[in-house]
């Protein structure tokens, strides 16, 4: 049933498109290759060539930079969004949820929400600092502004796109209490949800950046930071690209846990 | 004891500011165990009466009840097939089935028996841990009706229940839902456009006229199976040949035309 959508012409599509990726990708490479080690078209104060990137990485796996190795900097700073994020949307999914359902929950929180919602994330981080000074527990607390959002508004959402014959359905089926929020509410609103687990985790790490960005101990935002600092070109891009890494890992496994939690959605 | 009564009932919907009366005095009884059918022109208010019978809607006067207890909810007791199916995407065939025995606490090997049952007589073998969007519209049609026959509930309230199924597949859950309802009859109020399926199922047919609905007509087909014994009949286009059903249909045919709008052709 999965292969429903993939015909042979489209499976074929698929690899070309693979390959054209590919092809774009190596024409990228030789002409950085070509404008900066090859020509110095453009000098290596601005952009860095190839060698200075490797040699930069190895840097920072090997001897460390900015007071850490490459795995501590990505690991902490990975530690800071899971629990930024995971403390979001711990409160924010429950709580858009039931916003969505009860008017009187909506009635009551919407004006806080609406009020807190057009600030930006990073607005609160010098809040954060005043409150909680310059280690992790401020950047996690911006991380949970920047993440709650997301989480209540696309619950939220959820909720309220729910076919209403559905939820006549289970009024005639006797559905009733906890077994209504599990079986009915929550699968329903299950994409929805999932939209916004996505949309939160990427403010997680864009929050986070900037977080360390103001000062850090360790992690990916002080890496970019020193490099700045040092004027350190190669190192940057190292921090720049880990830092995608570290992201696109979590939404990749944010969508295995999806297609786990929501097999239906599938073919 | 589970008849259906509606008691002078009449509905108003507001829409944009503006009063729209769509049921205008409606009083009717389906009596214990009997199976009536209900035609009329689109936007009569049909769905309107089922939906007021299921608990899903309110009269703005008058009164709806069953076996003499006002409707005021929804419950397994007057199962539902809605016009749309609604059925759980996120349930397999066998858990949206089974779903509504569960939530009225049957035990576990009950309801594997009555589930496998129904799935049997509905010819979904086979498909039992199929998504609904894995089967045709057809086959979601037939879950739909087998959870609700599953509740096996007093009182079947059904909306164009064979609505989005082939011709052959339709003539055999009518010849199928004939079975069913003289081997375990109940109460059953069923809404078609087909006015062959509204004869050949029902012991009455109602007749409505459009929008402010009321009742135009309530012809007795039961009289007529009985004395022209359909029952013998095997099969449903055999019973479509009677002279006496021929008369049936045609009867109310004229019926149902004189209710199309001069410009609802
Ligand atoms: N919740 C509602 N709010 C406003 N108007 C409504 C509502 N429900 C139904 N109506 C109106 O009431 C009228 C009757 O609707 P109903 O669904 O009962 O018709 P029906 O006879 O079942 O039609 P069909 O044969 O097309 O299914 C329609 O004009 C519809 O627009
Ligand atoms: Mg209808």
């Amino acid at each position: 049933m999965a292969t429903a959508r993939s015909t042979p012409g489209g499976a074929s599509r698929g690899r070309r498109a693979v390959w054209v990726g590919a092809a774009a990708f190596a024409v990228a490479l030789v002409l950085w290759y070509v404008l900066t080690t090859l020509t110095g078209v453009i000098g290596s104060a601005r952009f860095p060539s190839p060698p200075e990137v490797f040699a930069a990485f190895r840097q920072l796996a090997l001897d460390g930079y900015a007071d850490g190795r490459l795995h501590q900097h990505v690991l902490h700073s990975s530690k800071l969004v899971l629990m930024g994020f995971a403390a979001a949307v711990t409160a924010g999914v429950p709580l858009g949820l039931a916003m969505g359902w009860s008017r009187r929950v909506e009635a009551f929180v919407n004006p806080i929400f609406l009020t807190i919602r057009p600030v930006p994330p990073l607005a609160w981080i010098p809040l954060a600092i005043v409150w909680l000074g310059l280690g992790d527990a401020a950047k996690v607390m911006v991380i949970w502004f920047a993440a709650f959002v997301p989480s209540v508004i696309n619950a939220y959402t959820g909720v309220r796109s729910i076919e209403p014959y559905l939820l006549e359905a289970s009024r005639m089926l006797g559905v009733r209490g906890w077994s209504f929020v599990r079986e009915v509410l929550l699968p329903a609103a299950l994409p929805h949800i999932f939209t916004g687990l996505r949309l939160s985790l990427q403010a997680s790490w864009t929050t986070l950046v900037a977080a360390e960005l103001v000062g850090a101990a360790l992690g990916l935002g002080k890496v970019l930071n020193a490099s700045a600092q040092d004027i350190f070109p190669a190192m940057i891009l190292i921090g720049m690209v880990f830092v995608g890494i570290a992201g696109g890992v979590m939404t990749c496994t944010l969508a295995l846990v999806e297609a786990r939690a929501a097999p239906w959605r599938q073919g | 004891m589970s008849n259906i009564v509606f008691d002078a009932v009449t509905r108003v919907f507001r829409r944009d500011g503006k009063d729209f009366p769509t049921l205008d005095g409606i009083s009717l009884e389906v009596r214990d165990r009997e199976f009536v059918a209900i035609v009329g022109p689109s936007g009569c208010g049909k769905t309107t009466c089922l939906r007021m019978a299921a608990g899903l809607e309110f009269p703005t006067s008058g009164r709806v009840s069953v076996g003499g207890k006002e409707v005021t909810e929804p419950g397994p007791d007057r199962a539902v097939v809605f016009q749309q199916f609604a059925l759980f995407p996120w349930k397999t065939v066998w858990d949206n089935i089974d779903f509504g025995l569960r939530n009225k606490g049957v035990l576990e090997a009950e309801r594997r028996r009555r589930v496998g049952d129904i799935i049997t007589l509905m010819g979904l073998e086979g498909y039992e841990s199929a998504f609904p969007h894995q089967l045709s519209g057809g086959m979601q049609q037939r879950v739909a009706i087998a959870r609700a026959y599953v509740l096996d509930p007093d009182v079947l309230l059904m909306d164009e229940p064979f609505g989005a199924l082939d011709a052959q597949t339709r003539t055999v859950m009518q010849e199928e839902l004939v079975r069913l309802a003289r081997k375990n009859p109940r109460t059953v109020l069923f809404i078609t456009h087909a006015v062959e399926e509204a004869v050949y199922l029902s012991d009455r047919v109602v007749v409505m006229s459009r929008r402010p609905g009321t009742i135009r007509e309530v012809i007795d087909v039961a009289s007529v199976r009985q004395s022209e014994n359909w029952d013998r009949l095997e099969r449903i286009e055999e019973v479509m040949d009677q002279d006496s059903f021929v008369h049936l249909r045609t009867r109310i045919w004229k019926l149902l035309r004189e209710q199309q709008a001069p410009n609802d052709h």
